[in-house]
């Protein structure tokens, strides 16, 4: 599978004109568009999870909405039942998503191509339906009571310092993956997604590799599940639906693989779109799928790569 | 003596592919295996770096039996080796991929910061390799944008980057033209006098001018070993192998 190209300078380019974006409609937007604004920033930092994956590893998984549940409902059960406060609750499902995410990775990551798909699909699905049944777990109801953290005498439930609060975590998310795009095992994770076996016979431990990105990749999806249960004061078992996982690789199909900016900005247009086109006709989906088939066949960088054309045009015509 | 192989067999299905090979090489020593097509000396190669296991026999490297070791980890004790086929990273540039070899032998691959650009050992060693495969000029191209014979460079100065003790080239200059050919045996003739080296050609002449001794397989069998002038002179050698290729 091929990344997009590497322009780590157009990749923080893209994401401070996004984040500026995202402060200007947090000022002058109204609750429903800081909701919606919450819930585009969470996505983002779904899709740079399985960004990461894909990307760099070459890994993608069908699975991961897993990891937004084991997140949403690790804050759930750490709230409710053991008073935890909501802020530390988010923190040690990053640590929980970190650890199952390790350990999952280190036996699935003999896979890979179609195997890696299924086994992912088949762990997210597994996940998916005993949340479904469990009742410690809520069943079909899920858990419900869930609060948002209080930050410096900020009280969060206020939808302005909310998506402030998860804009910052974005920046935090996306420095760190960025950092480790650049650092050597992002590139050793390039090199094994481009051939895994020219990077054993060097020497490298390409288990141990792949097992530490699908461990930070699942500790992301976490963190987005945690505040996803934050955000909504709720978790239920559609959270680690197969679909979500699904959207989420439409995300970074859209933005361009590889470019974690590109992720974010595929959820930008994927969410905007889905909630757009929902309230004006019934048959949005169909609208959705026709748009992600011509991408697919003809912007194969996506996003990113018009937007990387158009850099190239301006330099040239200077 | 860094590696000794003792009596190695292997068999796919029916096909018994080595038989009982036995070949021990000394320190610094370069030597050359030759044989038709179909004899083992590819199989014998992937044996000794470990991406397949014999069937019987084994293998001392280093006063060490490495026989259960997979490629990675024989790889971090020094055996070291470049495709007969090109197998480089090719979205990225000549330095990127000798970096990235760089940063196993450094035992950096997992480091979580830091780029590899930003490293001065890895960025001195990077440059010292280029130096060596003679890609100085090509540091910033991209692997799959350079000409064949470059990339032949490139795999060979990958092989390189974790300071081998044992160093097998499968085929360097397989596909070259006169001129390429001429470039890498110059450039394999340095290198072999640093490390101990394993050679698999084709070629007779590259064979004779880079290699003091030859091991000479057919049909899985070790039917002969000698200088090259012995080779030359071998009638079992001229009927088996040298007469079929001329």
């Amino acid at each position: 599978m091929n990344a997009v190209q590497y322009d780590k300078k157009l990749r923080l380019q893209l994401f401070i004109i996004l984040c500026c974006s995202a402060i200007f409609v947090n000022i002058f937007g109204d609750y429903f568009t800081r909701f919606l604004l919450s819930e585009i920033i969470i996505l983002s930092l779904f899709a740079m999870s399985l960004d990461f994956l894909a990307g760099r590893g070459g890994m993608i998984s069908l699975g991961h909405a897993m990891f937004l549940g084991i997140g949403a409902y690790s804050t759930a059960i750490l709230f409710i039942n053991f008073n935890i406060d909501p802020f530390l609750c988010s923190l040690l499902a990053v640590v929980i998503g970190l650890i199952i995410g390790y350990l999952i990775g280190f036996i699935i990551v003999k896979t890979d191509g179609i195997f890696f798909i299924m086994i992912t699909l088949a762990l997210g699905e597994m996940f998916h339906s005993w949340a479904y049944t469990n009742d410690f777990l809520g069943g079909s109801d899920g858990i419900s009571g869930i609060l948002r953290p209080k930050l410096l005498g900020m009280d969060l439930n206020e939808p302005l310092f909310f998506s402030y609060y998860l804009l910052i975590l974005l920046i935090l998310v996306y420095a760190f993956l960025a950092a480790v795009t650049d650092s050597p095992l992002g590139r050793n994770l390039d090199a094994i997604r481009q051939n895994s076996g020219r990077v054993l016979s060097l020497g490298g431990s390409v288990k141990l590799y792949k097992s530490a990105s699908f461990g930070i990749s699942a500790a992301i999806a976490s963190l987005a599940g945690s505040l996803y249960a934050q955000l909504n004061g709720f978790v239920s078992p559609e959270i680690s639906h197969w679909t979500v996982s699904g959207e989420g690789l439409i995300m970074i199909i859209v933005g361009g693989i590889g470019s974690l900016s590109g992720a974010i900005l595929g959820a930008v247009v994927v969410h905007i779109i889905q909630h757009e086109f929902s309230k004006l006709v019934d048959w949005w989906m169909l609208l959705m799928g026709g748009g992600f088939i011509l991408v697919v066949l003809f912007l194969k960088e996506g996003l990113w790569g018009l937007i990387l054309k158009f850099k190239n045009y301006i330099i040239e015509n200077k | 003596m860094i590696i000794s192989l003792q009596n190695i067999s292997k068999s796919f299905g029916a096909n018994n592919v080595l038989k009982n090979i036995s070949i021990a090489i000394d320190k610094k020593e370069c030597v050359g295996i030759i044989g038709p097509n179909g004899a083992g000396k590819s199989t014998l190669f992937k044996i000794i770096s470990g991406s397949l296991f014999q069937d019987g026999g084994s293998i001392i490297f280093n006063d060490a039996n490495i026989d259960k070791l997979s490629i990675e980890k024989r790889s971090r004790l020094g055996i070291s080796q470049s495709f007969q086929s090109n197998s480089l990273f090719n979205e990225m540039t000549v330095k990127e991929n000798i970096m990235v070899a760089c940063s196993q032998s450094f035992k950096v691959g997992w480091e979580l910061f830091k780029s590899l650009d930003k490293r001065t050992n890895i960025i001195t060693k990077s440059y010292e390799i280029a130096e060596e495969v003679g890609l100085t000029e090509y540091l910033d191209f991209r692997s799959d944008n350079l000409s064949y014979g470059l990339q032949r460079q490139l795999e060979v100065g990958l092989a390189i980057a974790n300071n081998p003790s044992l160093l097998l080239l499968d085929e360097p200059t397989a596909g070259m033209s006169n001129e390429e050919t001429k470039n890498i045996v110059k450039m394999v003739k340095k290198l072999s006098t640093y490390y101990t080296t394993i050679i698999v050609e084709h070629d007779m002449d590259v064979i004779y001018s880079l290699t003091k001794k030859i091991y000479v397989l057919d049909s899985g069998d070790l039917i002969f070993d000698g200088t090259p002038n012995e080779v030359k002179n071998s009638k079992l050698v001229q009927e088996r192998y040298i007469g079929i290729k001329q």
